[in-house]
């Protein structure tokens, strides 16, 4: 889990070229830096070449255009009412990768809606459908969401819904929503902008519902949009950087446990081990740790991650770092690696969408 | 026969596997030999338990004899619960003769003098096993069958181990009754929890191998032993290695470890730093809380240094588990002289 090889980015002479702060909007003190502590995240994994598409600090020159859009990110914030949001809030996310649609309109989506039901209506007649034994009158929903989005550049996010009504109940009852999956593109301009026009970007697909539903509306995307969906997975690596970076976020209420499951399957006997730190604790130690304002480097994660791997060791005298972090759980959202999510403040949810489509990007180059 | 009772029967019958199902019936003894031959014990399940449903009506059973077939069930599948060890204390005299009609009287004395409703099953076992299974009410509603407490108390010793389903309201008068009926005055709770009902007996009664601060020699045979595996294999540190193991066995045992799924540890430790990293150097603890689990935790653990991810000998917070007879700990700073080492209270 150590730095290793990766070339540390040259931040210190480009960053806030044009001088000053940069401009900062009115928003709430504790919300402009965690945005600029994600973004600069972001902007610094990138620069690693990992994510970004070559350019090993491309990000790096993109910064001064970058800064007019850092106020951005806290004015989708305010944009981003929590009532909208608060469906999205403590259910599970599947992450996948999307390759950019072709000819897809946000004009049509009550066709698309019309369509999808059609495909899946042909699918449980060929008997590939869904649950054995239900019959389910199942109901498609195609709504845009414009207010998730990073940049103005962003395609607004696509979101597909899925509920039904037992035949047996009438025919004004309630409706169940059974299945739940969303596009989005939170500052993805490194994909949108080298792709051509027919083509829309929207590299983040989130799905919550059974497997089942999920590869019937993947399967009518992919003959549709000529698309493709892969699973995202979520390197350890990656979540070590989510673990400090979220630590570090301000909550308003009292916070959750920081905390991280290792697993070690290889043994005999399997063994799991869950390290969970006062949030108060962690921050305060990662707050000695991060010492640049404004930006995040991997050396700083790599000491945060080594001193919890310390002070472990000093009690039990077992190597952390030689087990596999599988998942990171904090205040304001928790991640597996099997690329699942849960986000649980909505004052954070772009940030972390930012640094999602980050991934979801890298992954489709 | 009370409706009540007829699905409870049948909800117990459905509990136990198939091929079970006429073993435990036998053992019940509340049906007849002519009446178990009657049922298609090849059929499904649900068809099964009818079938006893309808026999027991028959015979007239009530509640308290339904209820031994769920004991019945419960001793044979103790591992589907979780059960917390108590410790009972005496004031220091002599071990009494132990008089179970006098304990079971006072045992139902108690609870019944305060509480109307309770149902109250005891079995004995052979290896001196009491099986004690309490269905609690309140004083206007029965009791509820499906949410019962086991008890197991072996009576020449002050163990007690209580399954944890109790409704925690009722756990303070289970433990009053016990202690009035054994003779004992006292009664605490162990930091102690497990599915397994074996290895928590086999860690308190200290049937398992335990590990002794022994020198091992080291075996002169083993540099004569001619190797068994390919020639082309080299053992690099192979000392390294052979230190490591005879060191594990030092510190877990021989034997078979006892079988726990998960321990826990509240650490209020300061956080220690190399100085120069120039890291948090708080004067308050650093408040974490550690979760092991695994299928089988020791032995899980007894194989981490071997495989590399721990230092051997491993931490005693680790080992020390079945000799405290503990798996709950806090771990606070040592105060004094050595700041290095941890107090657990």
């Amino acid at each position: 889990m150590a730095a290793g090889a990766a070339p540390r980015p040259a931040r210190r002479g480009g960053r806030r070229e044009g001088g000053s702060n940069g401009p900062r909007r009115e928003a709430a003190p504790g919300l402009v830096s965690v945005m600029e502590s994600v973004e600069a995240v972001a902007r610094t994994l990138l620069s690693f070449g990992r994510l970004s598409r070559g350019l090993p600090f491309g990000r790096a020159h993109g910064l001064s255009s970058r800064d007019p859009l850092l106020p951005l990110a806290p004015r989708s914030q305010e944009n981003a009412d929590p009532q909208r949001t608060a469906f999205l809030l403590r259910k599970q996310w599947t992450l996948y990768s999307v390759t950019p649609l072709y000819r897809f309109s946000n004009a049509h989506l009550r066709d698309y809606a019309r369509l999808l039901s059609a495909f899946i209506a042909a699918e449980k007649q060929k008997g590939l459908a869904v649950e054995v034994g239900v019959e389910l009158d199942i109901k498609v929903a195609v709504s845009s969401l414009p207010y998730l989005k990073g940049s103005d550049q962003d395609q607004a996010a696509i979101l597909v819904q899925l509920s039904s009504r037992s035949p047996a109940s009438p025919k004004n009852s309630e409706e169940k929503l059974i299945w739940s999956g969303w596009f989005c593109c939170v500052s993805g301009d490194n994909l949108s902008k080298n792709v051509p026009e027919d083509f829309t970007c929207l590299p983040l697909f989130l799905v919550n519902g059974a497997e089942c539903y999920t590869s019937i509306v993947g399967s009518w995307f992919q003959k549709t949009f000529d698309c493709s969906f892969r699973r995202l997975a979520i390197s350890p690596l990656i979540l070590s950087w989510m673990a400090a970076m979220w630590t570090g976020c301000k909550v308003d209420k009292t916070a959750s446990a920081m905390e991280l499951v290792f697993s070690v399957p290889c043994l005999p006997q399997p063994l799991d081990i869950s390290y969970a730190i006062h949030p108060e604790d962690a921050k305060a130690l990662w707050d000695t740790v991060q010492k640049t304002p404004g930006e995040i480097i991997q050396e700083e994660v790599d000491v945060f991650m080594d001193c919890l791997y310390s002070h472990f060791h000093r009690h039990f005298r077992i190597h952390l770092s030689a087990t596999k972090l599988v998942k990171v759980s904090t205040a304001i959202a928790s991640a597996h690696c099997d690329g699942i999510i849960k986000f649980l403040q909505s004052q954070y949810l772009t940030g972390v969408l930012m640094l999602l489509t980050e991934l979801a990007i890298s992954q489709i180059e | 026969m009370d409706e009540t009772v007829a699905e409870y029967i049948r909800r117990t019958v459905l509990k136990i596997p198939r091929d079970e199902i006429k073993t435990m019936l036998e053992k019940w003894g509340l049906l007849s030999e002519t009446q178990l031959q009657t049922i298609n014990f090849r059929q499904i399940k649900e068809s099964i338990s009818q079938d006893v449903v309808q026999l027991c009506e028959e015979n007239s059973v009530d509640i308290k004899q339904a209820a031994v077939l769920d004991i019945i069930y419960n001793h044979v599948y103790p591992n589907k619960r979780v059960w917390c060890v108590y410790q009972m204390k005496k004031t220091g005299e002599e071990a009494e003769f132990f008089d179970l009609t006098d304990f079971k009287k006072k045992f139902k004395g108690r609870l019944r003098s305060a509480l109307k409703n309770v149902t109250i099953n005891f079995r004995e076992y052979e290896d001196n096993a009491i099986w004690i299974r309490i269905a609690w009410g309140t004083p206007y509603t029965k009791p509820n069958q499906y949410k019962p407490s086991y008890v197991v108390y072996h009576s020449q010793t002050p163990y007690v181990f209580i399954s944890a389903s109790v409704l925690k309201s009722n756990l303070p008068l289970l433990c009053q009754a016990l202690v009035l009926a054994s003779n004992y005055h006292d009664i605490r709770e162990m930091e102690l929890r497990s599915h397994s009902l074996n290895s928590l007996k086999d860690i308190v009664f200290k049937r398992y191998s335990q590990n002794f601060q022994t020198h091992y020699p080291r075996p002169l045979q083993e540099r004569n032993v001619a190797p068994k595996s390919d020639l082309r294999i080299i053992q690099e540190n192979r000392n390294e290695k052979e230190r490591i193991e005879r060191v594990n066995r030092e510190v877990f045992g021989d034997g078979p470890q006892p079988k726990l799924e998960f321990a826990q540890y509240k650490l209020e430790t300061m956080f220690k730093s190399d100085p120069q990293m120039d890291v948090l150097d708080k004067k308050e603890p650093f408040r974490c809380l550690v979760k092991f689990s695994s299928p089988h935790l020791l032995e899980s653990l007894k194989s981490l240094a071997p495989a590399g991810m721990a230092d051997a000998p491993i931490s005693p917070l680790l080992t020390c588990i079945p000799q405290k007879a503990r798996n709950y700990f806090k771990i606070r700073e040592k105060k004094h002289f050595f700041p290095e080492s941890f107090v657990s209270p």
